[in-house]
């Protein structure tokens, strides 16, 4: 590694604490009692975290977010895969027209899909249901595209060898792909994730039970509930917010070592 | 072991020119076949064709006896070494030798040890836990040769397998494969540019030019009477002299043709000899270890000749070349082909 330049260093610092200092404020209010916050006094206690998993349920909405968000990421990552294997070693028949309407979804605004979605599930009784949350959310046509482009930049000559010494398509994406594969698999897993984990329409429009709310939900019904004289409790809110937060980060520090590129060096002259 | 028949195969590539040109070669089982020919030739295609990675578009491909046009690659039995070695970049060498064996369901100790003895014969032992990425061109070359070994296939397709590698190295693998075919009594389809690679593994050489064969036949056969004059060219080093007949002292043949004289039949005299010779002086000597390499100028053209080096002759300006006329080959000017001179001669 080269010598870091102080200069650039002492800039990214900057910039990086100019980024983390909403975080870092909302997790010090998180501690503050109601009371301190409005009076402007200084205080500690766990208090704001007890209610929000106590009396507001948030272990709950936790739990279904970890299950919604986990079964979105790995559904999605497999479709994505398979589609990217499909569209960047095959050419069949209405493969370029696939691909193109593949494409084509990334331009369409969600909200466009929103009600012929909540209509067919309407229409299959799944409305209110884990399978509700979690259907609609698996195809990724960005995912799909972008491990196509990656996958096309693994030489072919790597399949081949692999059909030579006797794999078949299967056995080449899951032993040659996938793994060369794993900086670009792991970044498209990470967005998928914070993707779902930050997905407040769609789980407000299909859920209506409050035991399938997923965190989203509950923030933002937390904002309804008052100490009195109209104001917001915000270390009670505060308090959920870094419950929401804390799973991304630590969803984020686990790939984040798979995030290195160079991994195909050596396969060919 | 299996046999492999090629009928009349034509390729051309999607928006490319046509590669191959109606190529038809019949390999017997557990024969050695090496591919000559100049880049761009059409071997890796052909090569490519016969392990089922590419189709042809006309022409059939039997293997076995049995019709393979449509066979998949998996299902051919064939190992290939590719011309930029293709090892899986994320596996260890190890990994890399026994992929092969894996899949066809080996046990694990079975195929490390299979790897072991492989990596042996080819000193990758001390490499066998890294990965590609940090091994030198030489050595990926011939993990990509052990990968193949390691299958106990019934044909064996290697492209340049030992273009990478330096000249000891080179001869103990040639050795090695020569070895590896004896005992597997595999089907060997081989391509390289060296040509004493190809007259020391061959039992038949085929010679490519522009996706046409030239000529397939035995290796002294190729040497002694080939084809043409590009095969005549290609094949032997130092190359084949050519010079237009009708300058040779005492010519009396047919008119039209050009004299291939290899190297090795031309001697060099200090005074003129009594059989025929030419006038010559030189232009540039190579030292090529026991032998010099004397390029020279006659009044028939350019002459190559190898020589010792004690019968470097004294006065570079003037010495003779003698050649004996009963070993040279004969061309026709306007074709190429070579013609028989005996034939030729009768009244
Ligand atoms: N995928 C491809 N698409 C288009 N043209 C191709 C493709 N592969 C090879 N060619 C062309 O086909 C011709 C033959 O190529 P090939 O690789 O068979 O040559 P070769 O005899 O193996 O040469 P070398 O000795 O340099 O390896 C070349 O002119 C090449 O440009
Ligand atoms: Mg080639």
């Amino acid at each position: 590694m080269k010598p870091e330049n102080p200069i650039l260093a002492g800039l990214a610092l900057v910039a990086g604490l100019l980024f983390l200092s909403p975080v870092l404020y909302s997790i010090w209010m998180s501690f503050q009692t109601v009371d301190a916050y409005y009076a402007g006094e200084l205080g500690f206690t766990l208090d704001n975290y007890a209610r929000a998993v106590g009396q507001y349920n948030f272990a709950r909405y936790l739990l279904n977010s970890l299950i919604v968000s986990g079964l979105v990421t790995l559904i999605g990552i497999t479709f994505a895969t398979m589609a990217a294997y499909a569209f960047a070693r095959y050419s069949f028949r209405g493969g370029n027209f696939l691909f193109a309407a593949t494409v084509a979804t990334l331009m369409i605004p969600s909200h466009i899909s929103l009600i012929p979605n909540y209509l067919t599930l309407a229409k299959v009784g799944l409305l209110d249901s884990y399978a509700g949350l979690i259907l609609p959310a698996i195809s990724n046509g960005f995912a799909a595209f972008f491990l196509r482009q990656y996958i096309r930049g693994i030489p072919k000559v790597l399949d081949e060898a692999a059909y030579m010494d006797g794999a078949t398509s299967l056995q080449v994406l899951w032993r040659i792909i996938v793994p060369l594969s794993r900086p670009a698999i792991a970044s498209m897993a990470l967005y998928i994730f914070i993707t779902e984990w930050n997905n407040y329409i769609w789980p407000l429009v299909a859920v209506g039970k409050q035991d399938l709310y997923t965190l989203q939900i509950g923030l933002a019904r937390l904002y309804r509930i008052n100490p009195g004289e109209g104001l917001i409790d915000w270390p009670l809110v505060m308090a959920a917010s870094t419950i929401t937060i804390l799973p991304v980060l630590l969803g984020f520090l686990l790939v984040e070592r798979h995030l290195v590129r160079g991994i195909t060096m050596g396969a060919v002259k | 072991m299996s046999g492999i028949s090629l009928r009349d195969i034509r390729k051309a590539y999607v928006n490319g020119p046509q590669v191959l040109h109606g190529v038809s070669l019949d390999i017997q089982p557990g024969e050695f076949i090496v591919i000559v020919g100049p880049s761009g030739c059409g071997k890796s295609t052909l090569l490519r064709l016969i392990a089922g990675l590419d189709r042809c578009e006309d022409g059939t491909i039997e293997i076995g006896g049995r019709r393979a046009n449509d066979l998949a690659p998996q299902d051919r039995d064939i190992a290939m070494i590719f011309q930029n070695y293709a090892l899986y970049p994320h596996m260890t060498v190890r990994e890399n030798i026994a992929f092969g064996l894996e899949l066809r369901g080996m046990k694990k100790a079975e195929r490390n040890e299979r790897a072991q003895s492989v990596a042996k014969i080819l000193q990758l032992e001390s490499y066998l836990d890294r990965k590609p990425a940090a091994l030198s061109g030489g050595q990926r070359q011939r993990v990509a040769m052990g990968r193949a070994m390691a299958r106990n296939a019934s044909i064996f397709l290697m492209d340049e397998p030992l273009s990478n590698l330096d000249n000891a190295l080179r001869i103990t693998m040639r050795t090695e494969i020569k070895e590896l075919h004896r005992q597997l009594g595999a089907t060997m389809v081989y391509v390289t540019h060296d040509q004493t690679e190809a007259l020391s593994l061959a039992d038949r050489i085929a010679v490519m030019k522009d996706g046409h064969l030239l000529q397939f036949d035995r290796p002294d056969v190729i040497y002694d009477r080939p084809a043409n004059r590009f095969v005549a060219s290609f094949l032997g080093s130092p190359p084949m002299n050519f010079v237009a007949a009708d300058m040779l002292p005492g010519w009396t043949g047919p008119h039209g043709l050009t004299a291939g004289l290899r190297p090795e039949i031309l001697s060099v005299h200090a005074e003129k000899p009594s059989k025929a010779a030419l006038p010559a002086r030189m232009l540039l000597s190579e030292m090529t270890g026991a032998d010099m390499l004397l390029h020279c100028e006659s009044p028939a053209g350019r002459l190559t000749v190898s020589a010792s080096r004690q019968d470097m002759p004294k006065d570079k300006e003037q010495f003779w070349i003698a050649f004996d006329l009963d070993r040279a080959l004969f061309f026709d000017s306007e074709n190429g082909d070579r013609v028989d001179l005996s034939v030729a001669m009768q009244p």
